[in-house]
């Protein structure tokens, strides 16, 4: 082979299109979607108590198919699993760290004992490597919250330790307005993968030295940066210490720029489907737990905006793109009156793409269920003559003498099952 | 026309594909002021001799291997003959998880340690299996070979190499034939684990063999020079503020029986001989990073089949403070010792002294993926 044989082969097998056939409605799509849902963590009872156990390791994790990276995750899943009480009751989580690292759990939203907040080194210790560490609270207020590492924040959350955490309302004045039977929970997040593998192995490298330190009790506050108040820290600079921001430490900020968004830890083409029929009310828990901010457009809907914060919307408005920046959690319901298959996606298009790819990132689908499986099939309903030999292209230059056969032959090359949707991976 | 679209699409087609590589670049800069006392080479104002920049792109290949494309340069001794410039580093990486291939102009196996010392080349003659195909003008000919080498790696740290190289060839310098092979197994704890505070960081043997001409052998294996090499970095104290380490090496070069006068420097490479050096080295770390180092060491080499008593010793001493990141200034004092032959091959009895200020950088910018020796690889699933 010459080398612009070569060159050409390459350029064939690497260009365009890539598209694998799809059923949105088959059984087994829906069992798969249910993967790709939150998952619920199941409590036992002690006493008056609902006791969980949520616990964090290093984990392989694939936002979408081909692509891993190393993570933190709660219970070996990202997000962590859901917890899910009723306001008023009393919640006990057991949080077991098995990593190097250290972490917390702070309950964003929820209205803890400030001992429980978990921050560390103002509510809380950091809970350190291999250690245990009991939160104990009453769920209030009702609503859509989450949960998350208060520890190292900016890599420990981008790593994948968030969760989401609803306190339900027995007398849900939402449900009451707009009767529901089936809900949603997405969390979305967004990602410097980069970022996160170099952060994570820079601290694992540095904690084998401060635990040897730690052990042989050599706690040194300019070593560790940690200071028991601020008079000890500006005598440390007046002695000569430089704290590790000042540029002959540290040169311009290598601030994480995410490259991966994910909605339920996954990117498109992995991200979840969001099911509805005809004349179904479904409720749609949306949590922001990264650094970017989400401009989720629905197309082909209005939806009611029902809760800010978990707090719930006395007038609730209609509205069809909502911003949901970070540390928000908005609570929607979408009314099914437009029966198809409707993106769901963040209108900062930035957002949908996979490592700078388009389309990918928290690109996801609202479908009806009762969409009659004919609809899918693309040559009969397409408006496009391109894909429907039956249509009229007389003046389509070329195509008057394409006949039918070889348009079907076409149309099988270019699309293979002739059913909607597709994955397309368009470079 | 249509062919000119096409093509014009084929190749933005590949360009729009194309892999931004990681960039990697590392610089040293050493600058000393050099006192020599009782020595035939004089003393120098400024001397940045083994300044050097190296730069590495790399990439992800198609089949999960990783290949990095390399380029360095060295600035060389005033007298070294090599020009102003000495391209030390030209060669290609292929590696995965578990096998390196390198291929072009790179280090050769004929040093196993890296000891501390202000200048790579300030204890040659004891640090490194010597090139015998070289005159001796210079020390890159000693270091650097146009390299075919394989390694294997077992358990994350047992490295199997095997390697052929083109040494430098100062009677026939345009000859780039393969004219030495290899073997070597190393046993190196992962530099990111070096806080798991292991004993034995290093150790591992290597064995040389250099494809000379030899009067009155036909059989290549004869006619060649051999030596073996041993090397060992030992943590005696792998405390993170106050480090201590041992470093080791012995070369046995078996030479040639009828190789009993140092007449000329190919001579000295074909004689007989036993070398050791070793390095005692305190490190003090401020904030996790160094703050200063001192270190003591020393080596013997022995040359017994000479007809004249014939030995050789080093002794060197340095000290290097931190003044910033990636800035140090340094002091280093260094003795030698020639008897016998090497006295009149090398001069009589040095003392050099050197304060410097020594520039060291290295970082991966565009960084993709991981190494295969980061703590998550190592110790949480390798992911290719």
């Amino acid at each position: 082979m010459d080398r612009r044989n070569f060159l050409t082969t390459g350029a064939l097998s690497s260009a365009g299109l890539v598209l694998f056939p799809g059923n949105l409605l088959a059984k087994e799509t829906k069992i798969d979607n249910k993967e790709k849902l939150v998952q619920p963590l199941i409590y036992k009872m002690d006493g008056e108590w609902k006791e969980f156990e949520l616990y964090i390791d290093i984990h392989t994790h694939e936002p979408a198919p081909g692509y891993k990276y190393h993570t933190l995750a709660f219970n070996d899943m990202i997000p962590g699993p859901e917890i899910r009480v009723n306001a008023g009751d009393k919640v006990r989580v057991k949080f077991i760290n098995k990593t190097d690292l250290n972490h917390t759990i702070h309950w964003h939203g929820v209205h803890v004992p400030w001992r429980m907040d978990g921050v560390p080194f103002v509510t809380q210790l950091p809970v350190m490597p291999k250690n245990e560490f009991i939160y104990e609270f009453v769920a209030e207020p009702e609503g859509t919250h989450f949960y998350h590492c208060h520890w190292g924040t900016l890599m420990h959350m981008q790593a994948g330790m968030f969760g989401s955490l609803i306190i339900e309302n027995p007398n849900d004045s939402i449900k009451k307005q707009f009767p529901y039977e089936r809900e949603y929970t997405l969390v979305y997040s967004s990602h410097d993968t980069n970022y996160v593998r170099e952060e994570m192995n820079t601290m694992l490298e540095r904690m084998k030295q401060r635990s040897y330190l730690m052990k042989e009790e050599r706690f040194d506050p300019e070593q560790w940066a940690v200071f028991d108040n601020k008079d000890q820290f500006m005598t440390s600079i007046e002695n000569g210490y430089q704290p590790p921001y000042v540029t002959n430490r540290r040169s311009n900020s290598d601030l994480p720029q995410a490259n991966w968004f994910t909605v339920n830890g996954k990117s498109y083409p992995s991200t979840p489907y969001v099911f509805i029929k005809s004349g179904e009310n479904i409720r749609i828990r949306l949590i922001n737990a990264g650094a970017e901010t989400h401009h989720l457009h629905l197309h082909g809907h209005d939806f009611w905006m029902v809760a800010d914060d978990g707090v719930p919307i006395d007038n609730p408005w209609k509205r069809n793109t909502v911003p949901l920046t970070p540390g928000k959690t908005f609570d929607i319901i979408v009314e099914g009156k437009n029966r198809g298959i409707w993106t769901f996606h963040d209108h900062d298009t930035r957002k949908v793409t996979n490592n700078g790819l388009y389309p990918g990132g928290n690109l996801l689908a609202l479908v009806y269920e009762d969409l009659p499986a004919d609809e899918l099939i693309i040559s009969k309903h397409s408006g496009n003559p391109m894909y429907n030999s039956k249509a009229g292209m007389g003046d389509m230059k070329g195509m008057d003498s394409m006949g039918n056969e070889k348009m079907s032959n076409r149309n099988k090359m270019m699309f293979g099952e002739d059913k909607l949707p597709k994955i397309a991976l368009d470079e | 026309m249509k062919k000119i679209i096409y093509i014009a699409i084929l190749f933005s087609g590949l360009a729009n594909a194309q892999i931004t590589p990681e960039f990697e670049i590392g610089a040293k800069g050493v600058f000393s002021g050099n006192l020599n006392l009782n020595s035939d080479e004089s003393s120098a104002v400024s001397d940045f001799s083994d300044t050097q920049l190296l730069m590495g792109l790399r990439q992800k290949l198609y089949n999960n291997w990783r290949a990095q494309f390399v380029l360095g340069l060295q600035f060389p001794d005033a007298n070294s003959n090599l020009g102003e410039v000495f391209y030390n580093n030209i060669f290609i990486r292929l590696e995965d998880q578990k096998n390196i291939v390198k291929l072009g102009r790179t280090l050769a196996k004929t040093n196993l340690n890296q000891f501390p010392t202000l200048r790579d080349d300030d204890a040659q003659q004891f640090t490194y299996a010597l090139n015998p195909f070289s005159d001796g003008v210079n020390t890159e000919r000693d270091q650097y070979a146009n390299v075919l080498e394989y390694s294997h790696i077992f358990k994350q740290r047992l490295y199997v190499s095997l390697h052929g190289e083109n040494f430098y060839d100062s009677m026939v310098p345009d000859d780039f034939r393969l004219n030495s092979i290899g073997a070597s197994l190393m046993y190196k704890v992962p530099l990111s684990q070096r806080w798991n505070r292991n004993v034995i960081q290093e150790i591992g043997i290597s064995y040389n063999n250099y494809f000379t001409d030899r009067l009155g052998y036909s059989n290549d294996f004869d006619a060649s020079v051999k030596n073996l090499l041993f090397s060992t970095t030992l943590n005696l104290k792998p405390d993170p503020i106050n480090f201590i380490d041992f470093r080791l090496q012995a070369i046995q070069n078996f030479g040639w029986k009828e190789v009993v006068t140092l007449n000329e420097y190919f001579d000295y490479t074909r004689t007989e001989s036993t070398t050791v050096f070793g390095t005692f080295r305190f490190l003090k770390q401020k904030l996790e990073r160094p703050n200063y180092q001192i270190s003591i060491g020393g080596g013997y080499k022995s040359l017994p089949n000479l007809e004249v008593d014939s030995n050789q010793l080093i002794i060197i001493a340095n000290s290097f403070y931190r003044i910033g990141e990636s800035f140090d200034i340094g002091l280093q004092y260094r003795y030698t010792e020639n008897t016998g032959f090497t006295e009149s091959l090398f001069g009589k009895n040095e003392h050099r002294i050197q304060l410097a200020i020594v520039y060291s950088f290295s970082k991966i910018f565009n960084k993709q993926f991981g190494d295969r020796e980061d703590l998550l690889n190592l110790e949480h699933n390798y992911l290719r």
